[in-house]
């Protein structure tokens, strides 16, 4: 299929919508992100209206994650044999930053196939609905983290420098789930087994990764997989808050995690920018 | 502002039909009543919505466009929308546009009637600052009042299509594109809209029309176009002098 650019002139007046530029991916890709009092307020409301008619409100995704973590804490404590002041902060960072990878990858999916009405009707930056998913996730991730400041303050965490990694590990992170929900958005737009492989795969990961388990504990010969990325991620995430510093080996990972990822998001974002709508 | 302008040359719209067994030879034999001509291409099922279209629109025009379920109307107002590329040809356009091929589109149910106002408001690419400025005057058109304050599944269907309305025109374009004329509400209200619609049909420099009344349009246009399986039959002008 040849796609013959369409020459739109962008001579929007302020109040107007500045229509997607096919000339250039990146323009489009800029305006739509600009866009953010769009995509803020859409996954402020998708967040909103879903608890609207009940009493506590978005407040159930914190307490909902607080029984996931209060029932698993005590029990994989035991069983692991660890500690409970080691092993609940370690646990609860885990569930929830696991939480944020799968989730917005598994929301990445239908980024485009539940924004098929408004790409029917206008020509939307597509990248708005990538961020509205990803700001989504992020909105959900802090009702999770309230969490872990009781938890911390129980098992006596202080606050330290290194702490402060927390901050280019949540940036590089969300920069690399953008990347994953922009890849498997439109490749699930096209083929729908996508979202059927990405939970698969996701399910499958999350024992892959050290979310429950201590990496320490894990025997020699089993290391091999920590050179799975979303290891290197959460360590990224959790290690700063729990006082620890992210090895370099991980940072290398993350390094070369998210070159192939942005390629490969770049790529599919501009070979399937304008192509998308025709399979909705 | 520049003039706004539409330039289509042997313009194409063709549908991939991923994962339909279309393909058979029944569908094959018999032509349809309905749709558009459906091509096979490298064992997937192509629809040719549009074929060939080329035409030019000025400042100053009001195209009505008929044709049969599924002659391609809704298809060529998405293109002109800038929804769909041309698969195959050119279409080039100037000018700002108002798509009100679904004024109930983005319409959240659980959100009240202000909240809506906001939300699709800002789809429609209006700033914040923009939609309070207008919101005043929008709210009194609809004639809501304090129903505004409760959620839009609590409305009737007339109240909803009344926001829907209210809300999709409060906007000014170059270029209207409207799927049939909207005609919402009771006798009352439908008499508010249509003096509304008019003022920014009026207002804008081009308005493209998809009916299947020929009499709509040949009230409300100076051109006509026909489209039959997604071919044109050519435009034709009508005796009526530019508005």
């Amino acid at each position: 299929m040849t796609t013959t650019p369409t020459t739109l002139s962008a001579n929007g007046t302020r109040e107007q919508y500045d229509w997607t530029c096919t000339h250039s991916s990146l323009r489009d890709w800029l305006v739509g992100t600009l866009r953010y009092d769009i995509w803020l307020t859409l996954a402020g409301y998708d967040i909103l209206l879903r608890y609207r008619r009940s009493l506590l409100g978005p407040l159930w995704l914190t307490i909902s994650m607080a029984a996931l973590i209060a029932g698993m804490g005590p029990l994989y404590s035991a069983l692991f044999n660890i500690p409970l002041s080691t092993f609940f902060p370690h646990l609860t960072l885990g569930i929830i930053f696991w939480n944020f990878f799968s989730c917005s990858i598994g929301d990445g999916c239908y980024t485009f196939i539940s924004a098929a009405p408004y790409l029917k009707q206008a020509p939307y930056n597509r990248s708005i609905f990538t961020w509205r998913t990803l700001s989504r996730n992020f909105l959900i991730l802090l009702h999770h983290m309230i969490l872990f400041v009781p938890i911390a303050l129980w098992a006596g965490i202080s606050l330290s420098i290194e702490m402060l990694l927390f901050i280019p590990g949540l940036f590089i992170t969300m920069l690399n789930l953008l990347g994953v929900i922009t890849t498997v958005g439109f490749l699930s737009a096209r083929f729908r087994d996508v979202p059927q492989i990405v939970s698969s795969i996701l399910q499958l990961l999350m024992f892959m990764t050290p979310v429950f388990w201590l990496p320490e504990s894990l025997p020699d010969r089993s290391k091999v997989i920590m050179l799975n990325p979303f290891a290197s991620f959460l360590s990224a995430l959790r290690s700063p808050l729990l006082g620890q510093v992210t090895s370099l080996r991980d940072w290398g990972i993350i390094g070369v995690s998210t070159l192939v990822n942005l390629a490969c998001a770049i790529t599919i974002y501009r070979v399937c920018r304008n192509r998308v709508v025709y399979w909705l | 502002m520049n003039a706004p302008f539409f330039d289509l040359k042997n313009a194409c719209v063709d549908y991939p039909i991923y994962g339909s067994r279309a393909s058979s030879l029944k569908t094959t034999l018999f032509a349809a009543a309905t749709g558009g001509r459906i091509a096979i291409e490298t064992g997937v099922t192509v629809v040719r919505a549009l074929r060939d279209l080329t035409f030019s629109l000025r400042s100053g025009d009001r195209l009505g466009v008929v044709g049969h379920n599924g002659a391609g109307k809704s298809t060529l107002l998405r293109l002109l929308a800038g929804v769909y590329l041309p698969t195959a040809g050119t279409l080039q356009r100037g000018g700002t546009i108002a798509s009100l091929i679904d004024p109930a589109l983005g319409i959240e149910p659980e959100a009240t009637g202000y909240e809506n106002i906001y939300l699709r408001g800002l789809l429609m690419g209006l700033r914040r600052v923009d939609i309070r400025s207008a919101f005043d005057e929008l709210c009194a058109f609809s004639g809501l009042g304090d129903y505004l304050r409760l959620p839009v599944r609590t409305y009737s269907t007339g109240m909803l299509m009344r926001l829907a309305f209210s809300i999709a025109t409060c906007v000014r374009s170059d270029i209207i594109l409207m799927d049939e004329w909207l005609s919402v509400g009771d006798a009352m209200f439908q008499e508010q809209a249509e003096a509304r619609l008019r003022s920014i049909v009026s207002e804008a420099g081009i308005l493209v029309l998809a009916s299947h009344s020929e009499a709509l349009i040949r009230r409300e246009c100076n051109k006509l176009l026909r489209l039959d399986h997604g071919s044109p039959s050519g435009i034709v002008s009508l005796d009526r002098p530019p508005t």
